[in-house]
């Protein structure tokens, strides 16, 4: 392997992340930590159908909910093993992925995007009415961590469960760095810059569009399980278009098309609110406007403008 | 022998100094803003107030130590991750031991999921899900009795004033509206009586005339209305605008200022609030009367009839504080929370079960009133048949 400075840098961060636990001294940033590791997996598949597709999907936090109800439930009703439910999330949500991708990958741009968010708003209002299978607002509680009671690891404990999400988090990150790189994946970027073009050598577009979108939904419905299994708790309240929104915000603000994006905008999204607290009401208003500027000012996100900092400083055209 | 005085008495009042010194930090977790903010934010509040009130009365006194109350707040917006996180920045990083407020259910049962497993005691207020009680979580409390059990009251009530049809406009997908209408059906069918049309508004709704349309041509002998506040106005205006003339009832627990926002009190005038003898100042007692008096002082608002439930949940743990003699070991203080006869200071009328205030369950039981709107007040009207100790009993058998 040739040790470049993108090498470098992966290396550094995954040093970095190794050791956070042992660096952090106030556990609640370990808390926050393991939140935004689950916001990396399902950034990383919104990146698939958002930043590399070029299709915006408004339906993220949606699929993470089928994940965290799917892996709760099947525990809950069939006493099924949790690792086992934690596997089979993402397939439940792939099925469901596959119905809904099937139809609104019909039609393009905007159109695309309030399919997408139709999707959402029901799969809430489902959640939130079926009250016999999901118990409505009121949630599921007592979702048990993995490993049961006599495991060797305290689940419990919060460094556990943050190597666990951080191994999964890496082997997802891998996962979609190699999907990138293969040749489905650059027939999905080939398909961002000019759909029409890929139909006209006889691509079939939809198939690998729809491969974008069930693998994206998959992401999101592994992160879901690993949220409910981390929380002990859900309820439809997490799963709704504005949580949809902060996955499409951490693509963008970490930067959109690139591996390293959805990591950086996974921790943006969960630590910034919590950073500004301070301002207590005008919290949200300060948070939206740094999402605001950001967007505008920083439209290759945070690792475009790293990408073009490092070129300067290489003397290099960015 | 005077050298020796001296010293004793510097050494008297060095200590009496540290004592004075001492600062035990509790948190609030609860909606500062949003939707739910109606409820969070009075919580808030009364939480502060009351730690004044105690601080001024010479604060918490364990052993030879006195401590002083400090109130620290984090806006959970009634969002489960968001109240997660505000819980656990208090825990883990602000080192509070003992959290209270908690207005809504949802946000409550996240945290709730984890309480057991930390050193700390979550005294729940206005959240009325049942479930947050039935869990059997020794350092959880809560000051609200569950909406079923105001909901079986409201359902006699109704039925005893000679209503058969009775259609009901509710927030239907939250679970205790829901809760609290299942059981105000049971009772409303045992005297007869039936629930015509189940119709449903999301809490952000505003118009809700299609919904009442609907019933006014299903011509009911009652509605129902339960939800939150604003939502619940808009219906009261819009079914006067409409010309619906059958008795209103609600379970809303909106204060007089919350409701004028959106209706006038024309339009509010003969509703019903059947829901647990929270604060209204003609129903109040000295307490209440007071306490209404130095919360509109100090905030320059009437406070909402459901912010002594955090009020009280204050005034409950420096009982128990008091009672264990530790502010370190969080176990005694659960522990003397569920021992704790009801407090002199405390503003809601509550049912002690067993001679305590909390069963042992953790839940506190207050009576069911009836309450009217007449001439821009809301009245208490009559007490609604309250069984605490029943209630109790099958809140035990609940899994």
């Amino acid at each position: 392997m040739r040790w470049n400075g993108k090498t470098l840098l992966w290396a550094l961060a995954l040093v970095g992340f190794i050791l956070l636990p042992q660096l952090i001294t106030v556990k609640y940033y370990l808390h926050l930590s393991i939140l935004a590791l689950c916001w990396v997996i399902a950034a990383q598949g919104q990146n698939l159908i958002q930043g590399y597709t070029g299709y915006v999907s408004i339906v993220q936090a949606g699929f993470m909910g089928i994940g965290a109800y799917s892996t709760a439930l099947m525990g809950l009703h069939y006493d099924l093993p949790v690792w086992l439910t934690i596997l089979l999330a993402p397939c439940v949500t792939a099925v469901f992925a596959v119905l809904t991708g099937y139809p609104s990958l019909r039609v393009k741009g905007h159109y695309f995007a309030v399919v997408t968010l139709a999707f959402n708003l029901v799969i809430f209002i489902v959640l939130m009415n079926w009250h016999d299978l999901t118990q409505g607002e009121a949630g599921i509680t007592g979702i048990p961590k993995p490993g049961g009671k006599d495991s060797w690891l305290n689940w419990r404990d919060r460094g556990t469960y943050y190597y666990f999400v951080l191994s999964i988090a890496i082997l997802m990150t891998g996962l979609a760095a190699l999907i990138v790189r293969s040749r489905i994946g650059q027939t999905l970027i080939a398909i961002r810059q000019n759909e029409d073009l890929v139909g006209a050598i006889g691509i079939a577009a939809w198939k690998y569009k729809l491969f974008a979108f069930v693998t994206s939904a998959m992401y999101a419905g592994l992160a879901g399980a690993i949220y409910a299994h981390y929380q002990s708790f859900i309820n439809p309240e997490i799963f709704g278009v504005a949580q949809s929104l902060d996955a499409i915000l951490a693509v963008i603000i970490g930067g959109s098309g690139t591996i390293a994006g959805p990591v950086i905008g996974a921790f943006f999204v969960v630590f910034l609110p919590e950073y500004l607290r301070f301002a207590d009401s005008f919290r949200l208003i300060l948070y939206g406007l740094v999402l605001v500027l950001a967007t505008i000012f920083m439209p290759r996100g945070i690792v475009g403008v790293a990408g073009d900092l490092w070129a300067k400083v290489k003397g290099k055209p960015s | 022998m005077k050298l020796t005085t001296l010293t004793a008495a510097l050494a008297l009042a060095g200590t009496t100094a540290l004592a004075a010194e001492k600062t035990l930090d509790i948190g609030v977790s609860d909606a500062l803003t949003g939707g739910a903010a109606v409820y969070g934010l009075p919580q808030a509040n009364a939480v502060k107030m009351a730690a004044e009130e105690i601080n001024a009365a010479g604060g918490i006194k364990v052993g030879d130590d006195t401590y002083m109350l400090n109130v620290i707040a984090y806006d959970d917006k009634a969002n489960p991750t968001e109240a997660s996180n505000s819980v656990r920045k208090l825990i883990d990083r602000d080192g509070v031991k003992y959290i209270l407020g908690f207005c809504c259910s949802g946000a409550t049962g996240a945290v709730a999921s984890f309480i057991e497993n930390e050193d700390a005691v979550m005294l729940v207020g206005n959240a009325a899900e049942r479930s947050i009680t039935t869990r059997e979580i020794p350092n959880l409390v809560r000051t609200r009795p569950p909406a079923d059990y105001t909901g079986a009251a409201a359902g006699t009530f109704v039925a005893q004033k000679g209503h058969k049809k009775v259609a009901v406009l509710g927030a239907l997908d939250i679970g205790f509206y829901a809760s609290y209408v299942d059981a105000f059906e049971k009772e409303l069918e045992k005297a007869g009586g039936e629930i015509v049309t189940r119709e449903s508004f999301g809490l952000k709704d505003r118009d809700m005339t299609p919904q009442l349309t609907k019933i006014r041509e299903l011509g009911p002998d009652a509605i129902l209305v339960v939800g939150y506040v604003e939502p619940a106005a808009f219906i009261y205006r819009q079914a006067v605008e409409l010309g619906i003339d059958v008795p209103r009832f609600g379970f809303t627990s909106g204060s007089e200022e919350q409701f004028l926002r959106v209706a006038t009190s024309e339009q509010m005038e003969g509703v019903w609030d059947l829901r647990p003898t929270e604060l209204t100042l003609l129903s109040a007692s000295d307490n209440g009367i007071a306490y209404h008096a130095n919360y509109s002082e100090k905030y320059g608002i009437a406070p909402s009839p459901s912010s002594p439930y955090a009020y009280d949940q204050t005034y409950a743990l420096k009982d128990a504080i008091e009672a264990a003699g530790t502010v370190d070991d969080t176990e005694a203080v659960a522990a003397a929370l569920r021992e704790l006869p009801v407090p002199d200071e405390v503003v809601m009328q509550y049912l002690p079960v067993d001679g305590k205030m909390f069963d042992v369950n953790g839940q506190a039981y207050t009576s069911n009133g009836a309450f009217q709107w007449q001439g821009g007040n809301w009245v208490f009207v009559q007490d609604l048949p309250s069984d605490a100790a029943a209630y109790s009993a099958f809140l035990s058998t609940i899994d």
